[in-house]
Parts: C-alpha cells; sequence; structure tokens
C-alpha cells in the first residue's frame, strides 16, 4: 500500500513538473510572440497553435497533484454534517464514480490518439501532429485514477 | 422519456452529485456522459469525453486562464498586496474604521491585477487582519470587511469569471473586462461608507490609528505606482487593441515578474510557489470548464435552452420582472455553489432566455457576476468566509458572517443600482474596440 501510493506521489509530482514547465514555456512563447509582432511586424509562424498545445501540458499535466491537495472545488455543506459511517460510505461512492470517469477518460483518450495516429493529423501551420498530447493526457487520466485509488483505499482502511 | 424529461432529470441527478460532495468538474463531466449516453448511445457518449477534453485543454482562447491566474499569483508573491494595503492605510489609517477602509481599497487595488476573489481576500486577509487585531477592532468589523471586500476581486478587471463567462457566451473578454470597472468602484465605495456607518454608530467597533504625515503619504503612493502601471498597461492594451486576452494575461505576468524583480522581493522560491500556485488554480478552473462543455453538450442534446427562452419569453409579465426572479434564483443558487460552478453550470440554459427577453448580453454578465459574489460571502458555501477564517483561525464563523451582513446590504444595493442605471455597466464597453 505505501509503496503504491508514494509511487502514485511520485508520478502525480514528477507530472506537475512537466505542468511547471509547460507554464513558464507558454509565458515565454507568448510574450517573444507579442515582442515579434509589436516591434518586427513577424509573429511567431503557428504561435497560437503551440500556445494552445501547451496548455494541453499545463492542464491536464496538473490534474494529478491537484487532486493529489484535493485541490478541485466540492460541495461540503451537506455531507459534513452527517454522521460518520454516511460520509465514509458517500466518499467511498464518490472516489469510485471518480474512478471510473478518470478511466473512461484514459481509455477513450488513448483510443482517440491512435484514431490521431493513424489518420496522421496534424496543425495547420506548424504540422505539429496532435496524437502525443492526445497520448499525454491519456497517460495524465491514468495517474489521476491511480491517485484516487490510493484516495480511496485510505478512505477504506482509515476505520 | 422525451429529451426534456431526461435533461430536467440530470440536472437534478447532477444537484444531488454536488451535494454528495463529489468535484464540481468530476461530477458535470460525469453526468453530461451519462445522460448523452441515454439520449444518443455510448459510443457518442465516449467520443465527446476524449475530444472534449483534449480540444478544451487546447483551446488558445481558454489559454487566457493559466496566463491570468499566474499573473495574480506573482503579484501576491511580489508583495504587491503589502504595498498596496500600507499606501491605503497611510491615506486612510487615522479615520474611524480607517484600517478596515484601507483594506477595502486595498482588495479594490489588488482585484486590479487578481482575478479571484479567494486569492484576494487572502492575499489582503494575511496583511490586514493582524494589523486591525493590534489595534483593537471588532472581530466581526475585520473579518467580515476582509471576507466581503475579497469579492471585489472578480469584480473589478480581471476577472476569472468574466474571462469563463465571455468564453461560454461568446461575448468580447475585454468588453466584460471594462463593465465591470465602474460597478467594482461603486461596491468598493459602498463597503468604504459602510464601514464609515458602522463606526459613527459604534467607535468602539474600529477605532481610529495613528495619523500619518504628508511625507508617508505621498511615499505610501509610491506603492500603488505600481499595481496602477500594471493595470493601466494590462486594461489598456486590450481597450485598444494591442493585445488578445491571452497576450494582455502574459504581458501582465511578466510585468508583475518584473516588479517583482525589480523590488527584489520575488525570490526563486516564491515563483515556484507561485507557479505551483497558479497551476493548482489553473487545473482547478478548467476541469470545471471540462465538466460544464461536456454537460453542455447534454444540454443540447435535451434542448432544454430553447425551450426555456421560448417559455421564458412568452410569459405575460414585464422582462425585468423575470430578470429579478433570475437574479433570485442566482442569488440562492450562489448560497450553495461555489461561483464558477454555478456560472458554467447555468449559463448555457440561461444565456437564450436572457438574450430572448431583450437584455444586453454585457450587462448580464457584470450582474451574474455580482450576485454570484455575494455567494462567495454568504452561508453555508461562503468560500471566502473560510479563508478568512483560515487566517483568522480564533474567531468564530458565525461572527465572520454577522459581520458580513452590513456588506451584504451594498451588495444588493449595487445590483439594484445597476439594474435601474445598466449604463453604468455598458458605458465603457460601448468605447472599447476589442
Amino acid at each position: 500500500m505505501d509503496g503504491f501510493e508514494r509511487f502514485a506521489r511520485f508520478l502525480s509530482s514528477w507530472l506537475n513538473w512537466v505542468a511547471g514547465a509547460g507554464l513558464v514555456a507558454m509565458l515565454a512563447l507568448v510574450v517573444i510572440d507579442i515582442g515579434a509582432a509589436k516591434l518586427f511586424k513577424w509573429p511567431i509562424p503557428g504561435g497560437i497553435e503551440m500556445v494552445g498545445f501547451l496548455g494541453v501540458v499545463v492542464i491536464a499535466f496538473s490534474i494529478a497533484q491537484t487532486q493529489v491537495l484535493r485541490g478541485h472545488i466540492d460541495v461540503q455543506f451537506l455531507v459534513v454534517r452527517l454522521p460518520r459511517t454516511a460520509r465514509k460510505a458517500i466518499s467511498c461512492v464518490v472516489y469510485l464514480c471518480g474512478m471510473a470517469l478518470f478511466a473512461l477518460l484514459a481509455w477513450n483518450s488513448y483510443a482517440f490518439g491512435r484514431a490521431l495516429w493513424v489518420s496522421g493529423e496534424v496543425s495547420m501551420t506548424q504540422e505539429i501532429p496532435f496524437y502525443p498530447f492526445v497520448f499525454g493526457i491519456a497517460l495524465c487520466c491514468t495517474a489521476v485514477f491511480l491517485v484516487l485509488v490510493v484516495q480511496l483505499l485510505r478512505e477504506v482502511v482509515r476505520g | 422519456m422525451s429529451p426534456v424529461v431526461v435533461g430536467i432529470a440530470g440536472v437534478v441527478v447532477l444537484v444531488v452529485v454536488f451535494l454528495l460532495r463529489m468535484p464540481v468538474g468530476f461530477a458535470m463531466a460525469f453526468m453530461g456522459f451519462v445522460g448523452i449516453s441515454c439520449l444518443r448511445s455510448v459510443d457518442v457518449g465516449f467520443s465527446v469525453l476524449a475530444r472534449d477534453i483534449f480540444h478544451c485543454f487546447s483551446s488558445y482562447s481558454l489559454t487566457v486562464i493559466p496566463m491570468f491566474v499566474f499573473m495574480g499569483s506573482l503579484a501576491a508573491a511580489s508583495g504587491m498586496s503589502k504595498r498596496l494595503y500600507d499606501a491605503s492605510y497611510s491615506l486612510l489609517g487615522k479615520l474611524r474604521g480607517g484600517l478596515a477602509m484601507a483594506t477595502v481599497a486595498g482588495c479594490a487595488g489588488f482585484a486590479a491585477i487578481c482575478g479571484s476573489t479567494n486569492a484576494t481576500a487572502a492575499a489582503m486577509g494575511k496583511v490586514a487582519l493582524p494589523e486591525m487585531r493590534r489595534y483593537g477592532y471588532a472581530d466581526s468589523l475585520a473579518t467580515g470587511c476582509v471576507a466581503a471586500a475579497g469579492s471585489l476581486g472578480i469584480l473589478i478587471p480581471p476577472s476569472t469569471i468574466f474571462i469563463i463567462y465571455g468564453i461560454m457566451t461568446g461575448q468580447s473578454i475585454g468588453k466584460l473586462f471594462l463593465s465591470g470597472v465602474f460597478p467594482g468602484l461603486i461596491l468598493a465605495s459602498l463597503f468604504i461608507g459602510v464601514v464609515a456607518l458602522l463606526c459613527w454608530r459604534n467607535p468602539a467597533l474600529g477605532p481610529a490609528g495613528i495619523p500619518t504625515s504628508w511625507k508617508e503619504k505621498m511615499r505610501g503612493l509610491v506603492g500603488v505606482l505600481e499595481t496602477l502601471a500594471l493595470f493601466t498597461f494590462v486594461i489598456m492594451g486590450l481597450f485598444l487593441g494591442w493585445f488578445s486576452p491571452t497576450q494582455a494575461g502574459g504581458a501582465g505576468a511578466v510585468g508583475a515578474l518584473v516588479i517583482g524583480l525589480a523590488t527584489r522581493q520575488l525570490t526563486w522560491q516564491r515563483f515556484l510557489g507561485a507557479a505551483t500556485e497558479a497551476l493548482r488554480i489553473t487545473c482547478m478552473i478548467m476541469f470545471i470548464v471540462y465538466g460544464a462543455t461536456v454537460f453542455g453538450h447534454f444540454m443540447a442534446v435535451t434542448t432544454i435552452p430553447i425551450v426555456l427562452a421560448d417559455w421564458v419569453a412568452g410569459l405575460p409579465i414585464p422582462s425585468m420582472a423575470a430578470m429579478a426572479v433570475i437574479v433570485f434564483m442566482y442569488l440562492v443558487g450562489g448560497c450553495f455553489m461555489d461561483a464558477l460552478a454555478l456560472i458554467t453550470l447555468t449559463i448555457p440554459i440561461m444565456y437564450p432566455v436572457v438574450l430572448a427577453l431583450g437584455f444586453d448580453p454585457i450587462w448580464f454578465g457584470v450582474i451574474v457576476v455580482l450576485v454570484t459574489g455575494m455567494g462567495v460571502i454568504t452561508p453555508p458555501v461562503g468560500v471566502n468566509v473560510y479563508v478568512t477564517k483560515g487566517i483568522a483561525e480564533n474567531v468564530s464563523l458565525e461572527t465572520i458572517f454577522k459581520g458580513i451582513l452590513p456588506f451584504l446590504g451594498a451588495q444588493v444595493a449595487t445590483v439594484g443600482i445597476l439594474m435601474a442605471l445598466p449604463q453604468i455597466a455598458t458605458f465603457l464597453p460601448s468605447l472599447a474596440s476589442y
């Protein structure tokens, strides 16, 4: 259990570092694009699509760490008033629904990525292939699934 | 079963799932998938889940969110909130309730570089609450004014809620930002008026502070200049069409970074902290946007928005009465749901209704932001109240909610003023080119 938890946390943290690098790269690209467009009348070719792809890196790669930190907004006022047993049962059901969602997301993103790979679909200006980013989303959703498994097990074990 | 009945059942089940504490974004995506699978097929549901997440996360128009969130995080890490508070204190500190007034003014200033209510309340609360305690301010006034003034964060541009509203409705984000300027200033003035009135009736609530010299006042004002310069640069860039919204956020983030480096407040550790915070907030917002997109597709399949718009437009009541009902619904919804969740859930349904009633969509955006801004300080889900409680741990939630009540009155008054005089919100956007 501890080893599995350590692995899930390490993976989430590592993915979050990638997201951080993506955020800094996005900021740099946006600012360089402004400078190039305003000063030299030469915006970076495909700048908009590259910023969009970095958006995938920033958001998808930080989902798992946000779940580790329980940073996703939820509505607490009703459940916190319930008895402990009911709270725990509801919590387990919610974790299972979340696991189902992210398992479906991971599997279908993988299938979508494969379809894009086979069709060879690329962006319009820089001709960057779409599939690596979709596979990235599949990987990140798998990481969220693992984090949710850990959190469910902790909830069950806590007693 | 007709699609409309399935849609209504989907909304009811979604609210139940919210109440069971499933994260808002997860719940909307999950219920949207289930709904589409029921009305179309499971394969269509799978396809919507996978395609929407990629299209949402890779959308250039949505990259405005990480840029503005990063700008706010860098501004806080650069100590700008502290300097804003010091400047406001040097001007207002000697008055009765002056520290509370300075807190409101500081929040209004910080809202001009940060687009989130809880970030504004947290940044200013950390600075202002210890000072107010030191000067013997009543806990109810001190905590109430921090929580309430934090709500200015989503009204005064930049604002994450305006960005989401703009993307969901296709309205110009630049115009929406401008529409919040005058209402934000009116609300901040009313908050200051509330503090003055409370301290006039009961001086023990907020004793006067130590007077400051003109030299100190002038030195304090220097602390405002950096914020003013950054705000002007970003908003004028949008106003004059120099920047797209994403570029404006990026330019603002670099501006905040430069200020932090120039003032030597932004260390490597603080930069990492700001980036981590920005990632967490961006991810939280964007997953809700993704969930709302999937759920919005489900709603579109049910045809509920069109049916509801036709029904409301055909009601034999004045359009302003219908708007009052909508505002009341948002007010009640805001008590139980986070502002972002409420807007992403309801806008796809309510927006066609508002258009059918003939209201200006920019004006409606301001009304929605104002009313959901009340939701962040009303029980039982007032996010800002919990943020304030996190800083002032020994103050009870009851005391904070009690302190908030007079400020809630100011917010209701601002909604009334805007409904009577919509030009307050629509005048500035009518001058904008972007």
